[in-house]
Order: C-alpha cells, then sequence, then structure tokens
C-alpha cells in the first residue's frame, strides 16, 4: 500500500463553495492581522497627544488610503459571506448557495465601490 | 458507431515495483459513446492487464468505481468520456491511501460509517405488520437513502483531508439518514457521536461533498439540518 503523508488535494478547488471557504478563511486571518495592527496603532495613544497626532498623519497618507480601500473590500467579504453561511446552516441556504453567493458578493462590490468612493475622495 | 482517439493519463502504482504513484499514458481508441468505465477496460483486456481498478455493476449502483477524473471525483461507469473530451486524467480518490493503481483502501471510510450505528434501532414495540410511514415521513429521508457508499464526497470533503478523525460526509448523511427515520429510536445515540469536532462540526459548507455527489443528493442541506438538530437536542 502507499502510504500518502500529505492528504491535502489542492487540485480539488474549482468550485464556488470550496473558493468561498478558501476566501473566507484568509479574509478572516487577514482581519486578526488588521486587528493586531489597529491595537498596535491605538496603544501609540499611550506615549502622549504629539506622538498619537503623528501616527494619525502618517496614516492618512495615500498608500494607507489605498489600504483601506482593500480592508474595506476584506470586511465585506467575511461580513456579506458570513451572512451567507448563516443562511445555508440555518435557512436551508444550501439549495441556492451559489445564486446566494453571487447576490451577495455583488452587494458586497456595490458598498465596497461607494465605500471607496468616500474613503479615497479625500485624497483625490 | 464512430470511434475517437483518446489520450487517457493515469496514476499508476504497482506496489511490487513502484515507490510510489507515477503518471502513464495510454493512446487508445473507443467508441465514441464510451463512458471512464469503458476506457479502463480496454486498456485493462487490450493494452495493459496490470491495470487495477474496482468496478461491479457498471451502472452506477454499486458505488465501486468511483475515482477522479480531470479534477473531480465522478463514477467511472455513467460518466461519458465526451464530458472531458478526448484528454482524460485519471486518479484514484484523494483522501485514502493507495493500495493499488486506482484502487484505494477503503477501510477508515467503512470505519467511520459504522460508528454512527448505521441499522435501525428500535425501542418501542414491534408492530404487527410493517411500520407504517407517511409520504411526508418518507419525503424528509428520501434523498439521502439513495447514498451508495462510493465515498467520492469525503474524498472531495477538504475538512477530511488534514483530519482523518473526521466522520466525513457519507457517515454524517447516513447519521441523518436514521434521526430523521420517523421509525428510528436511536437518535439521542448517534446526536452524541455527531456532536463532536471531528463530527457535524467540522462541516464547514465547503460544498465540494454536493458536487462530488453521483447520486446528486444534497449532502450539505442534510448536515446543516442534522447540525440543527444537534442544537435544538442540547437545549
Amino acid at each position: 500500500m502507499y502510504k500518502r503523508t500529505r492528504f491535502y488535494d489542492l487540485t480539488y478547488y474549482n468550485f464556488v463553495g470550496s473558493w468561498a471557504w478558501i476566501l473566507h478563511r484568509l479574509s478572516g486571518l487577514a482581519l486578526i492581522f488588521y486587528l493586531c495592527l489597529h491595537i498596535w496603532v491605538i496603544h501609540s495613544l499611550t506615549y502622549g497627544e504629539e506622538m498619537f497626532n503623528d501616527v494619525m498623519a502618517f496614516l492618512n497618507t495615500t498608500p494607507f488610503k489605498l489600504l483601506e480601500v482593500g480592508l474595506w473590500g476584506v470586511i465585506l467579504f467575511h461580513a456579506f459571506n458570513g451572512v451567507r453561511i448563516i443562511i445555508v446552516d440555518f435557512f436551508q441556504g444550501s439549495l441556492a448557495h451559489k445564486k446566494l453567493f453571487v447576490a451577495l458578493i455583488a452587494a458586497a462590490f456595490v458598498l465596497w465601490a461607494l465605500g471607496s468612493y468616500l474613503l479615497l475622495s479625500h485624497v483625490f | 458507431m464512430a470511434q475517437i482517439d483518446i489520450q487517457a493519463k493515469i496514476l499508476r502504482y504497482q506496489p511490487e515495483k513502484d515507490e510510489k504513484p507515477h503518471w502513464q499514458t495510454f493512446a487508445i481508441q473507443v467508441a465514441d459513446d464510451s463512458t471512464i468505465l469503458d476506457v479502463l477496460n480496454e486498456i485493462h483486456w487490450r493494452h495493459d492487464g496490470t491495470l487495477a481498478y474496482r468496478r461491479s455493476c457498471r451502472s452506477s449502483i454499486c458505488g465501486s468505481c468511483a475515482m477522479k477524473v480531470n479534477g473531480r471525483n465522478v463514477l467511472a461507469c455513467e460518466t461519458p468520456v465526451h464530458r472531458f473530451g478526448t484528454k482524460l486524467k485519471v486518479e484514484p480518490l484523494s483522501g485514502f491511501q493507495i493500495i493499488k493503481d486506482l484502487v484505494v483502501d477503503l477501510e477508515p471510510f467503512f470505519a467511520k460509517l459504522k460508528r454512527i450505528k448505521p441499522y435501525l434501532i428500535v425501542d418501542k414495540p414491534l408492530p404487527d405488520k410493517e411500520f407504517v410511514q407517511s409520504p411526508a415521513q418518507l419525503e424528509q429521508i428520501g434523498e439521502s437513502t439513495l447514498c451508495i457508499l462510493c465515498a467520492a464526497c469525503s474524498a472531495a470533503c477538504p475538512s477530511s483531508w488534514p483530519n482523518q478523525e473526521y466522520l466525513g460526509p457519507a457517515a454524517l448523511l447516513k447519521a441523518y439518514r436514521f434521526v430523521f427515520d420517523s421509525r428510528d429510536d436511536g437518535a439521542d445515540q448517534r446526536l452524541e457521536i455527531v456532536n463532536d469536532k471531528n463530527g457535524v462540526w467540522r462541516c464547514h459548507t465547503i460544498f465540494n461533498c454536493m458536487e462530488a455527489c453521483p447520486k446528486k443528493i444534497k449532502i450539505t442541506e442534510y448536515l446543516s439540518r442534522l447540525k440543527l438538530k444537534v442544537v435544538e437536542n442540547s437545549l
């Protein structure tokens, strides 16, 4: 018998459900990373008002605004796919999970576009 | 009947001479309405008699010939070649040890099935004749009884791959089938077994099982209902 040491099949992911799952996990990890950064930034308050204002000014530069647009996308994906998972688990959403994915992600995209416009209108 | 040329790339593993699996390509000719099983038979009978694969009923009811063809789990006997074109890539099911070529070791799969007690448990007095079931009661479990235990779902499940202890969709579907059976009295025992981190809670609704199921059973939906039942039962 051939003992497979690695069972993970990285070629078996060509489906809406599995991509939704992978992106949900990755966006979750990204949000944890962001939360740590967020706490680290807020902790600059302990060094006084001036330090905090300096950090805030630094975070108001264009690269960080662009990152914020990305963050907004990650939050929306995680939230809307989370709603999809709740519908699947509690309201028999399995029967239309692909349509749910398309509809919810389309809604998330609209919100992303609107939010990005608001975020970037302060820069450009 | 027109003949077509097929390039069949098969993952071979002969335990007596191979250290690890390797690809072998067969260029063969088959009828254009052939199934994947016809292709394997053609190779086995006329090209290389050492090719090992499981098959029995050739009418998608025994569940022996589940394998991975061009990236998805199918039953070889019911899947026409033209669905994939002329280039085939045939592998044994993922997530199981390979015994030989396309034959995998399904012992762990059936051991998990046995853990959820896949038989009718009756505590109440037996009726004189048959158990009467209303059409609505049958409707609730009807589709889930169609499972042929081919293991295509469990082999497609990303939750199953890294965690060999996870019961997997097939065993959990069987649990659903008995828990929601109006004749059965063993729901509490089964719900206790599936209410585990390696039971129903390791299903992350990825839907690969539903994509793979050759019987088109809405497995994820039934697993969701089983989750709700577990919660309901423990309140």
